[in-house]
């Protein structure tokens, strides 16, 4: 395969590229899903491809393809050339790259056993075993489980020399119990909505789940979830278990400070931001509790890689310190944006061989506070603890936002107490992250995946993680109805 | 040599040589059936923002899904990205040795039949577009925003193909054309939205797109707050296509209806939303964008969601049609799927109420909506969904849009707001968003709909 992109890249640079890469790009997939003792699904998929990125003077083009002989690759690059010139034809200003150490090497997601060499049969009974636990609960109407394996091989090769070779290993697993009511469906999953667990890693990582033995007590919440009042509409102290916490930072954090958005590339399709690029040392963005990094060698985060899209080292950057803004996630083309002397922090990632890197979230934390999860209720007063994204909407600067959890609890007394079921909470970015009194200790703080991040046009989705620890909110809008 | 067309087609009998390589390799014994749907998509899309193009993009690509269905109801599937018929033969192979380790499914409805699929409408032009088609559209749209504003958006060409072939005879292939602009106009306290598309780039009008983006950017400058509240609004057409496509994830599925997880439990031939409202599924309709044939080999057809308002009918696959004891309606999606079948391209009917500006007309005091933006789904069950309005929120009194308005966060049962229509328009106009590709919508004007946010932004 590096052979292919070796090719593609020659034949762009002959064809007048002014700088040029190619990536050859083999990814190989499992999805298996089983609904109560029925297997549903059970694929195998493999794509592979080759993709080539030139610039012309200072226009983009992209062209890629999944025919692999010669003619085809070679027809691609030259593609990729004429689309640049037509680029060129309404262009503003030219882009300029910022430099990076060229890098030759290779790299591998560390794992202990392969998910692919573990036979579909073994994967399948362990499923429809964590799915006969859940049905352990009699009441529970559907119980859902499913693994997914994602192994992307790729390599790098550009016109500055950059000779790269990497492995990703990627995999989730979990549990969803679904009770449904005369008029209401609840669903809790296990360990979190959107397929489960979600990392870089091994078939180790999905035993150690149990799912097995988590399945039930999850069944019976769902169950126990039809009979739940509502959360009542109130304003008070809310406390986000760590994996809404994820999304939290992934909504209205990590997408705000991608910095093509600022500047705009993405205004038609996912928005811009309420972020402006002069705000860097001195926006307040939360209260001095919140610190936010984009790290790319997060241990088991789907953003962990030895380098980018562009063949930029993985690296950790701080981007909120003590509640105040720092830094962006940039490229090669949008940090000399920032100032002259600005390099790229290594984001850009492409979901597939056909299409172009963007600015994607790789793993964007919350940086762990302290104490135990324990003291943050013993301190919150009387409010509301809620767990696990149901639903998500924000507005297209990334301000407003709304998020939707499988399940809320009373806190008094420093303890969870009464069930609610369809929380909701609803807010704005600054006057949130403001709001945020605690954040607990390194003991509570996780990377949760998130399989389905959306940008760009076309379409492309991202796996991308979150290091977070749950978290204590004042003043918060809740139970929207 | 530079290429002159970005998207010729494979045609039948590249995909044909593609399938027949799986319908002929030799799988072992014990193995009933096979079937392989092949989709090859061929597009340019031409980015641009701060009114300058800044990605430019063309992908090729042809995938193989090849399922495989034993003796004994054992069902296996793996796909692959290639034009080599060897590697089709090769995952073929790979998807019969997942099957002999799967358990046997006893819900399994076999394989579609055998049947004739009609036609769409196809446009050379658009097959043959290039990037220079391209680059002069986005042009050609540019040339109507003045300096005062910035321009972003995206433009594109596609042709993809569609073949479903399997051992019980059917040998489907379909080709499909479309086209699309999308386009934001912004500027110091507002921004403007204009879409077009269609099975034709001759269905866009490039610079025609960008003069009604620049009005909506000038109309909606310097917003002022309402309040959230009931509010009756006029839906344009991307707005009720957002409507349209929820509406269809939510409500009209079979298998959710099937798993009593749908809105339309228990509703089939009530009366759920106002008598002028009438909602279809229709994938060939020149309105839409869909194919003939849907991913199993089943022809699509016309599927009636809601007529006068009465609740018809939910969409099934031969999976859940067999659960039901009726026919597949055409709404299957690739193998394995989890999701059951899905109506993709809903359209609502239009009505009598002439034009949107009629439709506001007819408003003593509401909202306009140009679109909403990042909706998603609340309560399934009541179709309860949020999200934001975007691009163009203006305030109407007496009959007459008056001043722009900031933002809006929407929280609203879809089916509550269709029982509260007071009028559909009959002029339509195409709506993208949450569609595969878009469709022709009409505007809605509907009493007390649910605003429960505000925004700081218009």
């Amino acid at each position: 395969m590096r052979d292919l992109a070796q090719l593609a890249l020659d034949e762009a640079v002959a064809a007048g590229a002014g700088y040029a890469d190619a990536r050859a790009v083999l990814e190989e997939g499992e999805s298996l899903s089983v609904q109560d003792d029925r297997v549903e699904g059970v694929e195998r998929s493999a794509t592979r491809g080759v993709g080539v990125r030139v610039l012309v003077d200072g226009s983009w083009g992209f062209a890629g393809t999944a025919r692999l002989d010669r003619e085809q690759i070679m027809a691609a690059a030259r593609r990729a050339v004429a689309i640049a010139k037509a680029s060129a034809t309404a262009q503003r200003r030219a882009v300029r790259l910022a430099p990076v150490q060229v890098a030759t090497g290779s790299y591998t997601t560390p794992y202990g056993t392969d998910p692919f060499d573990v036979g579909i049969d073994d994967k399948l009974e362990l499923l429809l075993a964590a799915a006969a636990a859940a049905r352990g609960e009699p009441k529970l109407t559907l119980a859902k489980a499913s693994f997914d394996a994602w192994r992307t091989s790729k390599w790098f090769v550009s016109s500055e020399g950059a000779d790269l070779q990497q492995t990703l290993l990627q995999l989730a697993g979990g549990v969803e119990c679904i009770a449904v009511g005369e008029n209401e469906v609840q669903v809790r999953s296990y360990p979190n909505s959107f397929r489960g667990y979600c990392a870089t890693g091994g078939w180790e990582d999905v035993v150690a789940l149990d799912l097995v033995g988590q399945a039930q007590q999850h069944a019976e919440e769902a169950v126990a979830l039809l009979d739940a009042p509502n959360l009542p509409p109130q304003t008070g102290t809310l406390v986000l278990d760590a994996n809404q916490v994820a999304l939290q930072v992934h909504e209205s954090v990590g997408h705000p400070l991608e910095l093509d958005r600022i500047l705009g590339y993405e205004a038609a399709y996912a928005g811009t931001s309420w972020v402006g690029i002069g705000d860097v040392g001195s926006l307040r963005y939360g209260s001095d509790h919140v610190n936010l990094t984009v790290d790319t060698t997060t241990d088991k985060g789907l953003g962990t890689y030895g380098w980018d899209d562009e063949g930029v080292p993985a690296g950790r950057h701080p981007l909120v310190a003590n509640g105040i803004l720092r830094d962006f996630l940039t490229s090669r083309e949008t940090a000399p944006y920032v100032d002259d002397q600005t390099r790229s922090n290594g984001t850009m990632r492409a979901d597939s061989w056909g299409t172009i890197p963007l600015i994607r979230m790789t793993n964007i934390n919350l940086e762990p506070g302290s104490g135990s999860f324990e003291q943050l209720l013993d301190e919150a007063g009387d409010g509301i603890y809620m767990s696990t994204n149901k639903s998500w909407s924000i507005d297209d600067k990334r301000l407003n936002f709304q998020f939707g959890c499988e399940v809320a609890y009373d806190i008094r007394g420093g303890k969870l107490g009464k069930l609610y079921r369809n929380p909701t909470y609803t807010g704005r970015t600054p006057v949130f992250w403001g709001s945020c009194d605690g954040i607990a200790g390194p003991q509570h703080w996780q990377v949760y995946g998130t399989p389905n991040c959306g940008k760009g046009e076309p379409g492309q989705v991202a796996r991308v993680s979150h290091g977070a620890a749950p978290a204590r909110f004042r003043d918060v809008q809740m139970g929207v109805r | 040599m530079t290429p002159q067309s970005d998207e010729s087609l494979l045609g039948r009998d590249g995909f044909s040589r593609l399938a027949d390589a799986a319908l002929d390799a030799d799988l072992g014994g014990g193995m009933a059936a096979v079937e392989v749907l092949l989709q090859r998509e061929a597009g340019g899309l031409t980015r641009f923002a701060n009114s300058q193009i800044h990605q430019n993009v063309w992908r090729e690509d042809l995938a193989a899904n090849v399922r495989v269905v034993t003796d004994d109801g054992r069902v296996g599937v793996a796909s692959i990205h290639t034009d080599d018929p060897a590697a089709v033969a090769q995952t073929a192979r790979q998807a019969a040795d997942i099957a002999r380790l799967s358990p046997p499914d006893p819900a399994f409805p076999g394989l579609a039949p055998m049947a004739k699929a009609g036609d769409v409408d196809v446009d050379e032009s658009t097959l043959a577009a290039t990037p220079e088609d391209r680059a002069e559209a986005v042009r050609a749209l540019l040339a109507e925003v003045d300096q005062r504003y910035e321009a972003a958006g995206a433009y594109r060409t596609q042709a993809d193909e569609i073949g479903v072939f399997n051992t019980e005879g059917q040998r489907s292939y379909a080709p499909r054309s479309s086209a699309s602009l999308t386009l934001v106009v912004t500027g110091p306290s507002s921004s403007g939205w204009a879409e077009d598309g269609g099975r034709s780039r001759h269905d866009i009008d490039p610079a025609g797109a960008g003069r009604r983006a620049v009005d909506k950017v000038r109309a909606g400058a310097d917003p002022t707050d309402v309040d959230a509240g009931q509010w009756t609004v006029v839906l344009e057409p991307p707005a009720v296509g957002t409507l349209a496509a929820y509406l269809a994830y939510m409500a009209f599925g079979g298998r959710d209806y099937l798993e009593g997880r749908s809105y339309a439990v228990g509703r089939l031939g009530e009366q759920v939303a106002d008598e002028r409202v009438s909602l279809t599924d229709d994938p060939r309709s020149p309105h839409a964008g869909g194919y003939p044939v849907d991913y199993e080999g089943t022809p699509t057809s016309t599927v009636e969601l809601l007529a006068g308002g009465v609740l018809q009918s939910v969409v099934h696959d031969r999976n859940t049609a067999k659960q039901a004891g009726t026919d597949s309606t055409g709404n299957a999606l690739p193998a394995p799927n989890t999701y059951g079948p899905m109506a993709l391209y809903p359209i609502f009917t239009p009505g009598d109420g002439g034009s949107t500006a009629d439709l506001v007309a007819g408003c003593e005091r509401g909202l306009l909506v140009t679109r909403f933006h990042y909706t998603n789904v609340l309560n399934r069950k009541e179709t309860t969904a949020t999200g934001m309005t975007r691009d163009g929120t203006f305030l109407i009194q007496d009959g007459k849009v008056t001043k722009a308005v900031r933002n809006l966060r929407f929280t609203q049962s879809l089916i509550g707001a269709l029982a509260q229509v007071e009028a559909v328009s009959s002029d339509i106009a195409y709506a993208g968003e949450g569609f595969e590709y878009g469709c022709r919508q009409p505007a809605l004007r509907i009493a007390g709909f649910s605003f429960t946010g505000t925004t700081s932004f218009g």
